[in-house]
């Protein structure tokens, strides 16, 4: 699929679709360019995820770690397109099935960075968005991309996340408009010793950003429970598995009996359940957390 | 006086040629001595030759007799040599005919004249045909053996009487013809079937999966749990030996001297257990000169090796290369030997020294201390040779007896065990996919992957992929768990014929992850 024949969508604040989040911005854009799907759900749990171009292996590990889990929580992630943490969030979010909004600091007709053209045609083919203030043939230049960072810190309406940021990042810039924006940041720290973090450490020094250390940190943060562990309750299976191992800690075999399942599924729902962390496992016997 | 004739000498699985040259010089004071790098057996072969001789008839000549075994720089040993030193002198002193062409020797003799069941005819056989000898003389006992192989005469010998007259054309041998394979469509039941094993279901479905994709297991749990008889139920589930696999594995039980007097080729898949007090040697192969181990002996089969935390650790830890290669190799003064060794490795392990850790009915008696100690002596490099990890807990009697009459009476179809011949039919086919899958790359299961088979054959859905993260976290599993829950999500799709891994398969192949670990 060439990018090119992909049809480009143009909207205004007058437009159906336009994002209400867009106009609590102090200058908001005049209009957006679009490609892919446009799904108002998409901004409704919406976390910025951004950081240094020069991405350590510490943030790739960072990214890693939390991008899936809050996939699971149903959570968008909004970056800026640009090598290093963007580029790594975006394709870790896709990677596990989840929705991402690419922000571009040019026009969506300039592929800018060039290596990412495959990360591109998978952004609009899994239905997610790329979006642009610019005209589809504007350059990107020096001063559009930050900018660029005041939509995405517009769009999120969770907040914003900052990976790793030395101590002069643009990603400092977003987290200064989120903070304008009144919108919570959130910030992972790092090693000391690495110039790679300086810039994050001391937003959470200063106490202008929220130190993260997993995703319940930035989910939980807004005072909504944990959507996996709400939708264990509702699931019966799980429900049934949880008031049989608040009596008693069970082995597999045993829970399938009582619940005359067979163990293949078992084992499926104990996994899930395992890793949503409502049940533990110890010595082959099942804990209710 | 000087006679030839021929015979082999085995090197590991290899076969060399040995030329046998017995002369008889009348001159010189008398006596009888064996040249060319004689192992003991050979060399107390003079007094069964002379004996069997004495009886068989003849008057053994006083002459100063050599027998030379040439190549003299290969070191040779066994009882093989017995037949050939009888025909050489036979022919030396002028009681059968000089004749070349005539083919290989190779058998022992008995004081009585007799020939005995003797091992490694099978190995003789191949390197006839590939060195174009048309006649074997071995012993009768032995000839099954080698009447498998296709386009030699195989003389049964029964005693050197009988050779004598055959040789002579006063009465000739009947060649052996291959038997018939009417054995193949006949089933030798295993010691245990599936559904003689109450309970246990969650192992049963993991044997199930170890069985289709060829992947190592290992089980934890207290004594009595059934942990062994687990084992031995699991050659019942796996597809019988195809041709090819059937050659390799008769090749080694030929060289081993594991085939009975009469048997032939090998068509049940090896189970082979190892006690921990099994020498390293004994276990992965070696010697002086350089002899298969267990690891060999279960080529395409099962190796089961219960309490593995007993086993010293240099033992355990020379299983990790062969379980990566598939083969060992074993370099030794005397010579170097490559043994075949593709098996599927079952250990079973108690989950702490007094064996009671997490038993509902009795107290474990160990300290912390020990159990940490006792679960270290399995290193982390075996453990993540090993994909399938899972427990199996302790069954209480009554409840097992009540539980199965319940199953009878209300869902029986829903939980009655199946038997082994029905879980096979699935594993056969699982494997089958596997066979079309891996054509031409030199593997033939699952299990056999490595990172870029993992990555060109298993791709994995975004959904598979999520649940796959999240649990790199949360369970804190190392790259190469990873990928060995790849492999087995792998397998599960397999069973269900599914080219997809979909996120279910994955969420139960997460539940055989490493848990034992250091």
């Amino acid at each position: 699929m060439k990018i090119s024949h992909i049809p480009i969508i143009e909207i205004t604040p007058d437009s159906r679709e336009w994002p209400e989040l867009l106009n609590q911005l102090k200058d908001p854009p005049k209009q957006l360019y679009y490609r892919g799907t446009w799904d108002a759900a998409l901004f409704e749990k919406s976390l910025a995820v951004v950081g240094s171009r020069r991405m350590t292996g510490y943030g790739q590990r960072v990214l890693e770690m939390l991008i899936p889990s809050l996939v699971a929580e149903g959570v968008t992630i909004i970056s800026g397109f640009m090598y290093g943490v963007d580029t790594k969030a975006h394709q870790e979010c896709l990677d596990c099935g989840g929705k991402t909004v690419a922000v571009l600091g040019g026009g969506l007709d300039v592929l800018y960075p060039p290596e990412n053209e495959k990360l591109y045609e998978q952004i609009v083919g899994a239905h997610c968005l790329i979006i642009s203030e610019y005209p589809p043939d504007q350059q990107p230049q020096l001063w559009t991309f930050p900018r660029r960072n005041r939509i995405v810190a517009g769009l999120s309406s969770l907040g914003v996340l900052i990976i790793e940021a030395g101590e002069k990042s643009g990603s400092l810039i977003t987290a200064e408009l989120a903070r304008k924006l009144k919108k919570p940041v959130f910030a992972v720290p790092g090693p000391i010793t690495s110039s790679a973090c300086a810039g994050t450490n001391k937003l959470i020094k200063e106490g202008r950003a929220k130190m993260v250390l997993n995703t319940g940190d930035i989910v939980s943060s807004q005072g909504l429970p944990l959507r996996t562990q709400e939708e264990a309750l509702k699931n019966p299976a799980e429900s049934n598995i949880l008031d049989l191992l608040a009596a008693e800690p069970l082995t597999t075999d045993e829970i399938a009996h009582k619940l005359s399942l067979n163990i293949i599924e078992i084992s499926q729902i104990l996994t899930i359940m395992a890793i949503k962390n409502t049940i533990e496992e110890e010595n082959g016997k099942y804990y209710v957390i | 006086m000087l006679a030839k004739i021929l015979s082999v000498a085995h090197l590991g699985l290899k076969t060399v040629p040995v030329e046998v040259e017995v002369n008889l010089s009348p001159t010189g004071f008398p006596g009888f001595s064996i040249i060319g790098l004689p192992g003991k057996e050979i060399d107390e072969a003079k007094e069964r030759v002379k004996t069997a001789l004495a009886n068989c008839g003849f008057a053994f000549p006083t002459a100063k007799i050599v027998v030379n075994l040439a190549p003299a720089d290969i070191p040779k040993e066994g009882s093989c040599y017995d037949l050939p030193i009888a025909a050489g002198l036979l022919r030396a002193i002028g009681a059968i005919p000089d004749r070349d062409e005539e083919g290989y020797f190779y058998g022992e003799l008995s004081l009585d004249g007799s020939l005995r069941h003797t091992k490694g005819v099978f190995l003789l056989a191949l390197s006839a045909k590939e060195n174009k000898i048309k006649n074997l003389f071995i012993p009768s006992l032995s000839a099954n053996e080698a009447s498998v192989v296709s386009g030699i005469s195989v003389y049964p010998v029964t005693s050197l009487k009988a050779l004598i007259n055959h040789l002579n054309n006063i009465e000739p041998i009947l060649k052996s013809v291959k038997t018939e394979k009417q054995d193949e469509t006949e089933e030798i039941p295993p010691e245990f079937d599936f559904d003689e094993i109450l309970g246990q279901e969650q192992a049963k479905r993991a044997l199930e999966i170890a069985a289709a994709g060829g992947h190592n297991i290992f089980m934890i749990g207290p004594p009595g749990s059934g942990k062994t008889m687990l084992a031995r139920a699991l050659p019942g589930i796996l597809p019988p030996l195809n041709e090819e696999e059937s050659l390799e594995v008769t090749k080694i039980y030929s060289l081993t001297g594991n085939i009975p007097p009469g048997g032939s080729l090998i068509k049940v898949r090896p189970f082979r257990t190892s006690h921990h007090t099994t020498s390293r040697i004994g276990l992965i192969g070696g010697g002086s000169q350089p002899h298969p181990g267990e690891i060999s002996l279960a080529h395409h089969g099962v190796l089961f090796l219960d309490e593995l935390p007993e086993f010293p650790r240099s033992t355990l830890e020379a299983l990790r290369q062969p379980l990566e290669d598939g083969v060992i190799n074993v370099s030794r003064i005397a010579g170097f030997a490559k043994f075949p060794a593709q098996f599927m490795l079952v250990a079973a392990a108690n989950p702490c020294p007094c064996g009671y850790l997490g038993d509902p009915q009795r107290e474990c008696r160990c300290s912390p201390r020990m159990i940490s100690r006792y679960q270290s002596r399995l290193s982390g490099p075996l453990m993540d040779r090993i994909d399938l990890h899972l427990n199996v807990p302790a069954v209480k009697v009554e409840k097992l007896i009540r539980q199965s009459r319940i199953q009878a009476d209300e869902k029986a179809d829903l939980t009655r065990s199946e038997s082994s011949r029905q879980i096979r039919k699935r594993v056969e086919k699982a494997r089958e996919i596997q066979n079309k899958r891996f054509k031409g790359i030199g593997i033939q299961v699952n299990a056999k992957m490595r990172n870029k088979e993992v990555k060109k054959f298993c791709e994995i859905c975004p959904e598979a992929q999520l649940i796959l993260k999240q649990a790199v976290v949360n369970f804190h599993l190392s790259a190469r768990a990873y990928f060995r829950v790849i492999k087995v999500s792998r397998t599960i799709a397999d069973l269900t014929g599914s080219d997809e891994i979909k996120p279910e398969y994955v969420a139960e192949a997460l539940q055989y992850r490493t848990r034992f670990e250091n």
